[in-house]
């Protein structure tokens, strides 16, 4: 009897030292939204919640991935609820970020900035896409909500090949450029592959050509609504005027206003129907999965205004950023820290990405598509000279680059149709 | 007084207080007001904020009403919403209609896969519809490849990126997608007019046309009217093909419908109360229309 007794009392025992440690540290769940929703993406982010995980025993990461368009529109209402997400990607913007701030519902992460040393990450104007006033109205300077992972920038892909046969090399002016275009249409090839069905891509080679002849005071400016922000601008109707030049002489696809980006734009490039694509350096993960990483080179396209740096769209991507309620604000920081660090840089580097936090050189091999990308990054951030997504403050815009291209308006009215858009409120 | 062999429930029918009645549509009332009632009277409210969706609403009256009277994008979008009508609505009827004399004029062998083959664009999803003649429309796609194989090499251009045709190539689909639905409705109404009428008109000699004329049409009253009901209601709340086809209103704002600046509004700019304004303008253009149409078909049957 004794003995049974006393077998019972201690597994008994056994079992509450067995539970004991789990017992003891607070089981925490940490609730992250983000948007890698590849299988190459899910990989790398796995890796990081696992190491996050070890590093922080008695957490668990929940996780859930939605292409960006549903995280933009669904993250809102669920930021304003107590179970949603501790920690999630933000895109930018008055409509995105600029909305969220403004109903109270991110997390100011300037104390865990210092306390991190986010600051050093990239450089303070890139910061400040993740910045705004607490009452939203004001984009690009007071309290940080956010810290990216990975930078763009919208640049030229080309073919390797035709530049040798044509022998062209990468262009240090942009009347240089202008040449190589006509040079490539004389050989009776298309210079420019360009689809514009979506809208958005538009915007991107319309703004490749804006950014040659803007500064980047005159964009920022606009970009953040300051003081003496316009879109009327020479260097805007100059540019407008030079798309429609372009247009005329046939330097992009033919039927570009029927083409989608992700399938025929995407298979025009890779069919090699055309000698470069002006898009965004997103697309060099998937471009290596198809012609790996020696038929293709990237490079900035070269400012029209003389000794000026290259200035490019770009900027950092989606925003981890925390929510105003969550009960977790500390290890938010922690998770957020590992995400933007030098670790998830190494590992998104390896998935074909751009990391926003320097890579280290001795990881870039000579001649790969991936090194111009990342050289074609160090180009504009260290000058100075990273542009902006016009869309941020003027959503309709592509609508208005359609009408110019198809000659529904002309350059003239196609600036003072996005100026009083702009004055409007941009929406 | 001898009760008959049947009983008379039927004739003499126990007497159901109203309460009973209406405890029989309660669990259907219920759905109906929890899913659809209340969600409209609370867009009826929203419409009167200044609100983003998430964050604190601000009174504001009547002012989203004031701001989309004048605001162009909404009136335009109206347009061809009205343009659509024709696409969505007036061609799939005639089509249907047509399709319905060809088929009851006499019994073709096959008929089952001809019916359930013309009505498959009707049941396919709106988004992979939009896929599918996406890929036809293509600039290098098998629309262009077949007039260039007819020579027509003028008429070849980006259907979907061109400012005059983006809207006929999307009404276009929209014909190929309901005239199914008008079809088969039809095909049934055709199913229960009276014999003896088809046979009247053939002693009277009538050709095929009087034939459809003066019988088939007549008889097809009713139907014409719920398909016009149906496929008017489709087309002003058309949304996911224009969506998929010129990805949201493309070339400029050539295909924008009101339920897309709905989305827009709402969804993307953060302008839930504006949104609301304008989702409830076109619930009520759609309930006015409506009820038109099925008042006509109500006195309709009264004068039968």
């Amino acid at each position: 009897m004794k003995s049974k007794r006393s077998v019972i009392l201690l597994t008994i025992v056994a079992l509450l030292v067995a539970l004991a440690p789990a017992a003891a540290q607070d089981e925490v769940t940490l609730v992250v939204w983000d948007n890698w929703t590849r299988d190459a993406e899910q990989a790398m982010i796995e890796q990081l919640n696992a190491e996050f995980e070890e590093a922080n025993p008695g957490v668990t990461i929940q996780r859930e991935a939605y292409d960006t368009s549903d995280l933009t529109d669904i993250l809102p209402l669920a930021l304003s609820e107590s179970g949603g997400p501790d920690v999630a990607m933000i895109n930018q913007g008055f409509t995105g970020m600029g909305a969220l701030v403004e109903a109270g519902l991110l997390l100011p992460l300037d104390d865990y900035a210092a306390q991190y040393g986010w600051a050093d990450r990239y450089a303070e104007g890139l910061h400040a896409r993740n910045r705004f006033t607490e009452d939203g109205a004001t984009f690009g300077e007071g309290n940080l909500y956010g810290v990216s992972n990975t930078a763009e920038v919208v640049a030229a892909y080309y073919w390797k090949s035709d530049f040798e046969e044509l022998g062209l090399s990468i262009p240090q002016t942009f009347a240089e450029f202008e040449a190589m275009l006509q040079t490539i249409k004389d050989a009776d090839k298309t210079p420019i592959v360009f689809g514009s069905l979506d809208g958005w891509p538009a915007i991107h080679t319309w703004g490749a050509i804006q950014h040659a002849y803007a500064t980047l005071d005159e964009l920022d400016a606009f970009m953040f609504r300051r003081e003496g922000g316009t879109f009327d601008t020479e260097s805007n109707l100059v540019s407008a005027q030079k798309m429609v030049e372009w247009i005329d002489a046939g330097y992009f696809s033919p039927g570009f206003e029927g083409m989608d980006y992700d399938n025929q734009t995407f298979g025009a490039f890779l069919n090699h129907n055309g000698v470069m694509w002006i898009t965004g350096s997103w697309m060099t993960g998937s471009i290596i999965e198809e012609l790996g990483e020696e038929e293709i080179g990237f490079f900035v396209i070269p400012s029209a205004i003389e000794g000026a740096p290259p200035l490019s769209i770009g900027g950092v991507g989606l925003a981890y950023g925390a929510r105003a309620t969550t009960e977790q604000p500390d290890l938010a920081a922690a998770y957020i820290d590992l995400v933007t660090g030098p670790r998830a840089a190494e590992l998104l580097f390896e998935q074909g990405f751009l990391p926003a936090a320097t890579v280290d050189p001795a990881l870039l091999v000579e001649g790969t598509l991936t090194a111009d990308v990342v050289e074609a990054w160090n180009t504009i951030s260290s000058q100075n000279a990273v542009g902006h997504y016009l869309d941020w403050t003027v959503p309709d815009i592509a609508a208005n680059i359609q009408e110019l291209m198809a000659g529904q308006v002309s350059p003239e009215e196609f600036i003072q149709d996005v100026e009083s858009d702009y004055q409007a409120g941009g929406m | 007084m001898k009760t008959r062999f049947f009983s008379s429930r039927l004739d003499n029918p126990p007497y159901i207080h109203p309460y009973q009645a209406y405890l029989f549509i309660l669990p259907g009332l219920i759905i109906y007001a929890v899913f659809v009632l209340w969600p409209i009277l609370n867009t009826a409210r929203y419409s009167l904020y200044d609100w983003t969706g998430f964050s604190d609403p601000v009174y504001i009256g009547l002012d989203n009403y004031a701001e989309l009277w004048n605001d162009d994008d909404f009136w335009l979008a109206l347009q061809h919403n009205a343009f659509f009508v024709i696409f969505y609505s007036i061609l799939p009827i005639m089509l249907g209609l047509f399709l319905t004399a060809l088929m009851t004029r006499r019994t073709l062998r096959g008929m089952t896969l001809f019916r359930t083959g013309l009505f498959i664009p009707q049941v396919m999803s709106p988004v992979v519809v939009g896929i599918i003649w996406r890929w036809l429309f293509a600039y290098d796609g098998p629309i262009n490849e077949l007039l260039l194989a007819l020579g027509l090499d003028g008429w070849v251009r980006p259907w979907l990126g061109d400012f005059t045709w983006a809207r006929y190539a999307v009404g276009g689909v929209g014909v190929w997608v309901q005239y199914g639905l008008c079809m088969v409705l039809f095909i049934a109404g055709a199913q229960s007019i009276n014999t003896d009428l088809y046979d009247a008109a053939a002693v009277a000699g009538a050709n095929a046309w009087q034939e459809f004329r003066h019988v088939t049409l007549p008889g097809l009253r009713q139907q014409i009217l719920v398909a016009f009901v149906l496929t008017f209601i489709a087309a002003l709340r058309v949304f996911d093909l224009v969506f998929v086809l010129t990805r949201g209103g493309g070339p400029g704002k050539e295909t924008i419908v009101t339920s897309l600046l709905i989305y827009r509004e709402a969804f993307q700019y953060n302008r839930a109360g504006y949104g609301a304004a304008m989702a409830l303008v076109l619930t009520v253009i759609i309930v006015t229309v409506s009820a038109l149409v099925m008042r006509l078909q109500t006195s309709e049957e009264d004068a039968q």
